[in-house]
């Protein structure tokens, strides 16, 4: 390996491609994960709620999910719900980037439904006998008391969550989807450079998750400073 | 049969855990009369706080009954929300509602349960906070107090409720001793005042000054029960004997 070289490709593929790079594959990717995390959270909360539900046919439902989609590669829930969606959905024919957003965000339910369940199960039971022994409803004590106090556990978890999916939806450029890999693809293939996208895709990578990680931590540090007062 | 003067009656309960491994209860009976003042002692893992939770269906007995005001709260068809209001409940660990100040603590349930309006609920609230001399910390929150004020203001959130009993589990086992009389000081103001009480204590001396009746309790069973001279002095039960010659 020649690195001058190596590095002037680097500065001269950037020169060239950055805007592909840095603009357009990075609103594929960060938009994706925030797709995903928002959508993960709604159809999570809702799997939370069959979790822990008196219901036990729910109950099981919710965990058969989670289990399975916990206990599989991604990678093959990609190509599962790539092959398969349009089959079920005709709508959803060619339509690859509503089909890899679905199966990210049904992939992301399952662990995001978790964060919730733990966040709520880390309150103090103490809590719950406090408002329920005061005459206030389950729903009543869970609105006022419970989700308050839970979202403290919740929310840097869900931060976390995105970062995780900003990288995993690197999985997704097996699908040509737009996102900072498939911009990788590319320019290989107008280039037939192989290694120096891949840096300067990996510089990007770090470089973004690197900051969101500094700013979910210092959104826990506030939290916890919430909690002491 | 039932005198309008008994507030509470405890038929027969058993509370059994896992599946009957553990019986935490083991046919438990007592009555509780209003304006009277119950203690209920014994060594560590006899029963105690699940006898008094059942109380407040906190626990809800295998088999048994426990009439308040004459209906049975373990009958399935009961709405217990209505009657825990009518029971308020103290814990060894406070548990105030840590996001809220003091006074949304004490004025949540009141106004969410639609008994006051608003500005009811904050004159009774600063009327009882004026009472234990904590008014001042109506705008705190419950982390910037003493473990003695966060316990006194988790009595002043129940009878903000106006409840007919109160129920009391260790209310000063995990204060610092020199906490312990400030918390103690208001119960015996309660105690007065003629409101029913439930007292699940390690503090003998308070049982003995305060309560109309003391319960032993050993085992999951009510072994002996009695006027605090009575059981105290001339205790019948060897276990309570045992018991006392430990603890006193
Ligand atoms: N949720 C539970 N699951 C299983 N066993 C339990 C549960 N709660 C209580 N027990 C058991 O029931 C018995 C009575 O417990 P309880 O808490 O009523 O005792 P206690 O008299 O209040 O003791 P302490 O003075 O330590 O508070 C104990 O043996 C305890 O281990
Ligand atoms: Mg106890």
């Amino acid at each position: 390996m020649n690195f001058a070289v190596i590095g002037q490709n680097i500065v001269k593929l950037w020169l060239k491609y950055w805007d592909k790079f840095l603009i357009t594959g990075m609103e594929y990717t960060l938009s994706l994960a925030a797709l995903t995390v928002f959508f993960g959270a709604i159809i999570g909360s809702m799997i939370a709620l069959m979790r822990m539900s008196k219901i036990p046919p729910l109950r099981w439902i919710a965990a058969v999910y989670t289990e399975l989609i916990r206990g599989t590669p991604m990678l093959l829930q990609l190509y599962l719900f790539y092959f398969a969606l349009p089959q079920l959905i005709p709508f959803l024919n060619r339509k690859q980037y509503l089909c890899v957003a679905i199966a990210l965000i049904c992939n992301s339910a399952a662990y995001v439904s978790e964060i919730i369940r733990s966040g709520i199960q880390a309150v103090d039971i103490g809590q719950t006998e406090a408002a329920r022994s005061l005459g206030m409803s389950k729903s009543l004590t869970m609105t006022e008391i419970i989700l308050p106090q839970a979202v403290k556990n919740i929310l840097p978890a869900l931060c976390n969550e995105f970062i995780m999916i900003t990288k995993d939806t690197s999985l997704a450029s097996t699908f040509f989807i737009g996102d900072l890999m498939t911009q990788v693809l590319l320019v290989k293939g107008a280039t037939y450079l192989t290694f120096e996208p891949l840096v300067i895709a990996a510089a990007i990578y770090f470089v973004v998750t690197f900051i969101l990680s500094k700013l979910v931590a210092l959104l826990e540090r506030r939290m916890r400073r919430g909690d002491i007062r | 049969m039932a005198t309008n003067n008994e507030l509470i009656r405890v038929v027969d309960v058993v509370k059994e855990y896992n599946k009957g491994e553990v019986k935490a209860l083991n046919g438990c009976s007592l009555t509780v009369n209003r304006g009277e003042v119950v203690a209920i002692v014994g060594s560590s893992g006899s029963g105690k706080s699940t006898m008094l939770r059942c109380l407040n269906m906190l626990e809800v007995p295998t088999s048994g009954h426990i009439y308040f005001d004459g209906v049975d709260l373990a009958d399935k068809n009961v709405d217990i929300n209505l009657h825990r209001r009518k029971m308020g409940m103290v814990f060894q660990h406070f548990n105030l509602f840590p996001h809220k100040t003091v006074m949304q603590n004490i004025m949540l349930a009141p106004v969410h349960l639609k008994l006051k309006t608003k500005a009811e609920a904050r004159a009774k609230g600063e009327e009882l906070l004026k009472r234990i001399g904590l008014l001042e910390k109506a705008n705190e929150y419950p982390n910037m107090l003493s473990g003695g004020q966060k316990q006194r203001i988790a009595i002043v959130r129940a009878l903000a409720m106006e409840p007919e009993v109160m129920l009391f589990d260790e209310p000063t086992s995990a204060l610092d001793p020199e906490m312990v009389n400030e918390v103690l000081d208001l119960m015996r103001d309660l105690a007065k005042a003629g409101m029913t009480m439930v007292v699940v204590t390690h503090e003998m001396g308070f049982a003995r000054e305060v309560a109309d009746r003391v319960i032993f309790m050993d085992g999951g069973q009510i072994l002996e029960s009695n006027t605090p001279e009575k059981l105290f002095d001339h205790p019948q039960n060897p276990r309570l004997k045992d018991f006392l010659s430990k603890v006193l």
